[in-house]
């Protein structure tokens, strides 16, 4: 194997590149991947919020979203190399850990889901937070803001009925004949709900999704 | 079932919806169907989104605290130390190197919860399988990084489809207190960061990094920073090669 050997003048690199102190999402996890825990830690501190809102709307109780958070965070230390970049975002990974992990410990409780009980309720507007909520969101960043203010709004506009079955289904983790037993609705009309309100809302976030924002 | 009967369980297992048996119907069709697989894509974005609907809620402050003592317990995969013997045999190497690296975890964790073995095992398996398979891919390529013609040296395998490097390490002391060992990426003439790294007190490691999608590169670079690692590198490498691709 031929060794080339040569000098790359990174100093003169490095005059150029000043001020670049932010690391990406991606760089974070390679750099979690090679073991460095204060890289962890900036990985917590840009989505931890937003992993322990997300564990407290599946489990509820405050101290059973810490041991999610805690058990999701655990993961995405020890299992950062298997994180693709070509199959999504650093958030949407630590987002799909976290609530794989929330309906486990649902389940392993035994628990019926906080969607449940809220979808019990008639004419509630489900998880699906008043807009005025959203100003105070303590999450970091602009972007998080603007993404989440746009998923509500649209999650707004759809009809009661498929907004309900979208949020048993990622909240409670309810698979469709579940859901159609607990509405006491008709296996085949939840089936329709929930194709037809994911097609509105894929329509209404295609600005947000790759390959489709035109 | 017809493939429009197909196309209309997209959403619904991208969402998680599907019982079991129709899950395990849907995801044998999708290994065969471009179309449903593109749809299950689009849909799984979507759902994605959807953990932005969760209302805000602020984790306590010493949360933080108890996901990095917890981490610092239990070092991830790839940073596992390992023997490495030459690159030849580098394949067959990692499955017992990693095999013994999951006695260590297992020995570390006994006080733990036997789920949570189990659950180390699952990633181990994982890990292992990333690894070799980052070795074997069809387009992986590599590099021989040397310094003034002595030790030490490394040997880097790329893999672009899979966006992994492993790297082996050889000869190279630890680095020094309050130091670390971190690779770069030369693509256009920049340095792009894959990783930071330490040896074992032998001189020798194993790593597999992430490598960002898209980022070309031909010139990979070792260089000793601070420890937790430069965002530019603020030393001139001691280890550089250029990449020989596959095909």
């Amino acid at each position: 194997m031929q060794k080339t050997i040569s000098r790359v003048n990174f100093e003169a690199v490095l005059a150029n590149q000043q001020g670049q102190s932010r690391w990406p999402d991606g760089a974070l996890v390679a750099r979690i991947s090679a073991g460095d825990d204060r890289a962890l830690g900036e990985l917590y501190d840009r989505h931890g919020g937003m992993a322990y809102a997300l564990a407290v709307a599946i489990v509820a109780e405050r101290a059973d979203a810490e041991e999610v958070v805690a058990d999701a965070f655990g993961q995405a230390w020890r299992t950062a190399l298997q994180f693709d970049p070509g199959r999504g975002s650093v958030a949407a990974w630590l987002a799909t850990i976290t609530r794989t992990r929330a309906l486990d410990l649902l389940r392993a409780r035994g628990r019926r889901a906080r969607a449940l009980e809220r979808a019990a309720q008639a004419g509630t507007n489900g998880l699906a937070a008043p807009l005025a909520e959203m100003a105070v969101a303590p999450d970091r960043g602009a972007e998080q803001q603007e993404a989440k203010r746009l998923v509500r709004h649209c999650l707004a506009e759809l009809p009661e009925p498929q907004r309900r079955v979208i949020e048993l289904a990622y909240f409670g983790g309810l698979t469709h004949t579940e859901i159609a037993a607990e509405l006491q609705e008709p296996l085949g009309t939840i089936k329709t709900r929930i194709r037809a309100g994911m097609e509105q809302l894929r329509g209404l976030l295609a600005p947000l999704l790759s390959g489709e924002g035109s | 079932m017809t493939d429009h009967q197909w196309l209309e369980l997209a959403a619904s297992y991208a969402l998680g919806a599907l019982t079991a048996d129709e899950r395990a119907g849907f995801e044998t069709h999708l290994a065969e169907c471009a179309t449903c697989r593109a749809e299950v894509q689009a849909y799984g974005e979507v759902t994605g989104l959807l953990v932005h609907a969760a209302p805000a809620s602020a984790p306590p402050p010493e949360l933080r605290e108890r996901i990095l003592r917890e981490a610092r317990r239990l070092r991830p995969l790839g940073r596992r130390r390992v023997p490495v013997v030459p690159w030849l045999a580098a394949a067959a190497c990692f499955i017992l190197a990693l095999g013994l690296g999951y006695g260590y975890l297992r020995e570390r964790a006994a006080g733990d919860q036997a789920s949570r073995a189990l659950a180390t095992a699952r990633d181990t398996l994982a890990a292992q399988d990333s690894l070799v398979a980052t070795l074997l891919a069809p387009d992986v390529g590599s590099a021989a990084l040397a310094g003034a013609g002595r030790p030490p040296s490394a040997r880097l395998f790329w893999s672009p489809s899979r966006h992994r490097i492993v790297i082996a390490v050889y000869h190279l002391p630890p680095a020094a207190a309050g130091r670390t060992y971190q690779l770069w990426a030369i693509a256009q003439g920049k340095p792009v960061s894959l990783g930071i790294f330490n040896t074992a007190p032998d001189g020798r490691l194993t790593a597999a990094m992430v490598v960002p999608p898209d980022l070309k590169f031909e010139v990979t670079a070792v260089t000793d920073e601070p420890a937790g690692g430069s965002a530019q590198p603020t030393q001139q490498p001691f280890l550089i090669g250029k990449v020989t691709r596959a095909d």
